[in-house]
């Protein structure tokens, strides 16, 4: 428990610089903040009104602080480019990316894991060899390169599944939802499970030549038991420290994916807001993105206590 | 050695000719006659009315451009942008890196502070930011009207590759310096610069160069990413990232002109992978995700 | 009555870059219901390669095996694991020389012990875990049920091997293959651990193989010793016998090589000079003689059979055994050189 509250003292650290470095990006080059939060050709009352506002007459770091106040009431300000509070932005377009990574780890997974088993099982054979370079293949290919294949090949060539797409909440209707998905996810799952087929096999590889495995073998224990049981639950830990990684890249994928499939999301929003010079969304998404990398880091870490006894036992020593 | 009797490796091997081979044509482009030229338009193939292997190439683009020369200008621009920010990021990185791991303790700490910070920004959200920026910057400011993107996008990809390779590097440092030839070296009284340079350094090498082309594969990558979402470099310098966006639309009619670029940045990412690998695992590196 | 366990010319070769390592390489043995063997030898003897033989858990790549295994009547040599799986646990248990490693670090001590009951015996689960419950207070570890939700790193290493063998028994098996199970542990624990396993054994008439490099351990505790070097066994006789009467040398040195508490202190160790042979080209007649202090012209050319002693079941493969003429001579003529 200590230990959770430590690594979350620290959350909250890494959070305010985070965020702070994030405001001073937003602002590099802007030659008046007032005039580009306003929404840029607007009459000089309304930029003044909006520098009040925001109080961007005052020392940098009172304005940081003043974002941060206005934080804890989940006000990111007002976007009067778009007309609209950007709270309300990210409420409207925060599901659709939410779920494109979602589905995107959840496809990753789902491939990788019974791949990679199989492929620690069947060591060499003609299975693992063959996976393996389909997942060296998939690893080079950038997200686009996947995305262009699949929408060409399945979206156009065999009119499968719909290549322009319109959100649709899973809780409304999970066939179309399903549907408008599939494409997205799975150009970002594809990558991913290249990455987590090739990390897992290794690690169970090494993890099979363990003395415990072999004593599960003495015991009468069938290769599909020892693999899923024993070998996997051992090998977790690199995954799932992988997943948190992985993070990063998987945003930065969901914000091609969105604009390539057309789905309304916060990535395609921020695009949309940086061209713009709309410095309020852009800040209150890019903080949000960045904490999030943050915050699966630190769950990843804490889940790694309840995987392994020994960790959970060694940090409530501490 | 071992006595088993050695297979010629071919994905090292064709991975290899492919760079060397489109490395060259990369950077002569200038001089070769049946490239130079035919990436400005010309009436004969506008509208993608050729298709590959006819007298373009890999076929025309919208413009009457051939898809081939221009995918060799792109192959130009997209190496030299990877290769430079990843020898910055190399140099940055592994320096702090290598600090990080083997003096430890408060410069590890703040250096592990500092990686950790960076780490949590998601590239190419920041890539984007910056560089946006950057144009504004360049354009509401006198004293940097020279910020190009290219050298935004340089600049930018140059900061983002610093961290991994800082952790990479940092945990290389820590496993080297456990090792019995550097305790050697400091018992017999060598100063830490020079273990540092001396023993430690030299067996970095592997390490870094291995990095350096996995890294050039996902600057490749992202520089792709980027240029899709329209932060690529200035028009009309081409980069494949640009070329898959621009012939995206087309692709009913004109699959060559997003293929065709498709398939040299897979060529090229998948090569500068396959070296990287073999060369990680001839040295047993640890694999440490990017 | 048919013997419990035959094993005849066995060898187990394993390919690698260097060449075929012939680990094991022709060994002859029997064990009867109840009884207890002790294979003693060096690291590199081919002991842990002869107890993995004979339970069937070697890697199926690059491994040669050959000669028979009969386990009650049936032939088991050269059976693919899959059909093996029934025999592990239920007739046959091995336990290890490390519990710290073998146990799995991520699982309950209960679930591990209860595994082989529910999967092997189609138990079900609560029932599993009252029996893993009495399994852990047969082997006498304290406080039973609350270890039963314990995971392996909470306990002492003494108490992990016994969990160990507690999963062994779980099923009941007729056969226990224990190989080095005390040699990770603490001199008194090892004591009582020899003990819980004979008493076990009693109870429940089983066979034990008993893998060692330690003579004292299978001094008290075995009805028969097997002594290998090199791959093969070069001395078998009953317990008493052996220790009565040592015929090979290698065997004699062996024992000689053990510290005796009764000697003065600062008394230099006895040590057999040399290195286990190389597996992959070993030398021409006895394995044993470019190390052994007696060894003639014959014995590096020439590898002797197993012989037999006066004694009944004893066997040595030995041309110049202990106290025969030549032997002594060469020894003495040794201690001269040295003095």
């Amino acid at each position: 428990m200590r230990y959770a509250l430590q690594r979350l003292g620290q959350f909250i650290l890494v959070f305010l610089v985070v965020t702070f470095l994030v405001m001073v990006i937003t602002r590099i080059g802007s030659k008046d903040p007032a005039r580009d939060l306003a929404g840029g050709l607007v009459a000089q009352e309304q930029v003044d009104e909006v520098r009040e506002l925001y109080r961007l007459d005052e020392p940098f770091v009172v304005q940081y602080g003043n974002w941060i106040k206005n934080l804890v009431t989940l006000d990111f300000g007002y976007s009067y480019a778009q007309n609209q509070s950007v709270n309300d932005m990210m409420k409207q377009r925060l599901l659709p990316s939410f779920f494109i990574g979602i589905w995107a780890i959840f496809i990753g997974l789902l491939l990788a894991v019974p791949t990679a088993i199989y492929s620690a099982y069947r060591r060499d054979g003609a299975f693992d060899k063959t996976m393996s370079t389909t997942s060296f293949a998939f690893l080079s290919m950038p997200p686009i390169v996947i995305a262009v294949l699949l929408s060409f090949f399945i979206g156009v060539k065999l009119r499968w599944f719909p290549v322009d797409s319109n959100y649709v909440a899973l809780w409304d209707n999970p066939w179309q939802h399903f549907r408008n998905f599939i494409l997205p996810s799975f150009t970002l799952g594809l990558g991913l499970s290249a990455v987590w087929t090739r990390l897992l096999r290794a690690d169970l590889i090494n993890t099979l030549q363990s003395d415990f495995i072999m004593l599960a073998r003495a015991k009468g224990m069938s290769p599909r038991r020892i693999l899923w049981v024993h070998a996997l639950r051992a090998s977790a830990l690199s995954l799932i420290t992988s997943i948190a990684i992985q993070m990063g890249g998987l945003i930065g994928g969901a914000v091609v994916a969105e604009q390539f499939f057309a789905m309304p999301g916060i990535g395609d929003r921020l695009v949309f807001a940086i061209q713009q010079n709309d410095l309020l969304v852009v800040q209150a998404i890019t903080a949000l993105l960045a904490i999030v990398v943050v915050a699966v880091n630190l769950l990843v870490d804490l889940f790694y206590a309840v995987i392994d006894p020994r960790i959970r036992h060694a940090r409530a020593i501490k | 050695m071992s006595a088993i009797t050695k297979k010629r490796d071919w994905p090292t091997v064709l991975a290899a000719a492919w760079l060397i081979g489109l490395t060259i044509l990369a950077f002569t482009a200038d001089y070769l006659p049946f490239i130079r030229g035919y990436a400005e338009s010309s009436p004969e193939g506008i509208g993608f009315s050729k298709g590959p292997f006819t007298s373009f190439l890999l076929g025309s683009d919208q413009l009457g451009r051939d898809v081939f020369a221009r995918c060799i200008y792109g192959a130009q621009i997209s190496l030299r942008i990877a290769l430079f920010s990843i020898i910055i990021g190399t140099v940055v990185g592994g320096t702090l890196g290598m600090v990080a791991g083997f003096f430890g303790k408060a410069s590890d700490r703040a250096i592990s502070a500092f990686t950790d910070v960076m780490l949590a920004f998601p590239p190419i959200v920041i890539a984007i930011l910056v560089t946006g920026r950057f144009d504004a910057l360049r354009k509401n400011s006198e004293a940097f009207s020279w910020l190009s993107r290219t050298w935004s996008i340089t600049f930018v990809l140059s900061i983002l590759a610093i961290a991994p390779l800082a952790r990479i590097v940092r945990a290389q440092t820590l496993s080297i310096s456990q090792r019995e030839f550097v305790l050697a070296a400091r018992s017999l009284g060598a100063r830490n610069g020079r273990v540092l340079v001396r023993e430690i350094l030299p067996n970095l090498v592997p390490a870094m160069v291995s990095v350096i082309f996995t890294g050039v594969a996902v600057l490749l990558i992202a520089e792709g990413g980027l240029a899709f979402l329209g932060y690529s470099i200035e028009l009309p310098t081409p980069t494949w990232g640009r070329l898959i966006a621009e012939n995206r639309n087309f692709i009913r009619e004109a699959w060559w002109g997003t293929i065709m670029p498709c398939v040299m940045l897979f060529a090229t990412v998948l090569s500068f992978n396959v070296l990287g690998d073999r060369i990680a695992r001839r040295f047993d590196i640890r694999e440490a995700a990017l | 009555m048919s013997d419990f366990l035959e094993v005849t010319d066995v060898f187990t070769h394993f390919e690698t870059p260097r060449g075929q390592v012939r680990a094991v390489d022709g060994v002859t043995f029997t064990l009867e219901r109840g009884k207890t063997l002790g294979i003693v030898g060096e690291s590199g003897s081919g002991k842990t390669i002869l107890s993995r033989t004979i339970m069937g858990l070697l890697p199926t790549r690059g491994t040669v095996r050959g000669g028979t295994i009969r386990y009650k009547g049936e032939e088991i040599q050269g059976r693919a694991p899959s059909e093996m799986r029934d025999i592990w646990g239920k007739q046959m248990a091995m336990i290890f020389q490390d519990p710290m490693s073998s146990l799995n670090p991520l699982m309950k001590i209960g679930m591990q012990i209860a595994e082989p009951l529910i999967h092997n015996l189609d138990m079900p689960k609560d029932q599993a875990l009252a029996t893993a419950k009495r399994l852990l207070d047969d082997v006498r570890i304290p406080e039973s049920v609350k270890r039963l939700n314990q995971y392996p790193h909470e306990l002492s290493g003494g108490m992990r091997q016994r969990v160990m063998i507690a999963i062994a028994l779980a099923c009941g098996p007729n056969l226990l293959l224990a190989d080095e199970p005390t040699t990770a542990l603490d001199v008194t624990v090892q004591a009582q651990i020899l003990d819980l396993l004979r008493e076990q054994r009693q109870d429940r008439n089983m066979s034990m193989i008993l893998v060692t490099h330690d003579l004292g351990v299978v001094a008290g505790h075995t009805d028969e010793i097997a002594v290998m070097y090199g791959g093969k066994i070069v001395e078998k006789a009953p317990t008493d016998g052996l220790f009565k009467n040592m015929l090979m040398p290698y065997t004699a040195a062996l024992l000689e090589s053990i510290p005796k508490m009764n000697r003065p202190s600062h008394t230099r160790l006895t040590t057999i000079p040399g290195r286990p042979p190389d597996l992959v080209s070993p030398p021409a007649g006895c394995r044993f003689a470019p190390r052994c202090p007696a060894a003639q012209e014959r014995c590096h050319s020439e590898e002797p059979p197993l012989f037999s002693a006066g004694s009944p079941g004893h066997v040595y493969a030995c041309w110049y055994p202990v106290g025969s003429p030549v032997y002594r001579e060469a020894i003495e003529r040794r201690a001269k050189e040295t003095v």
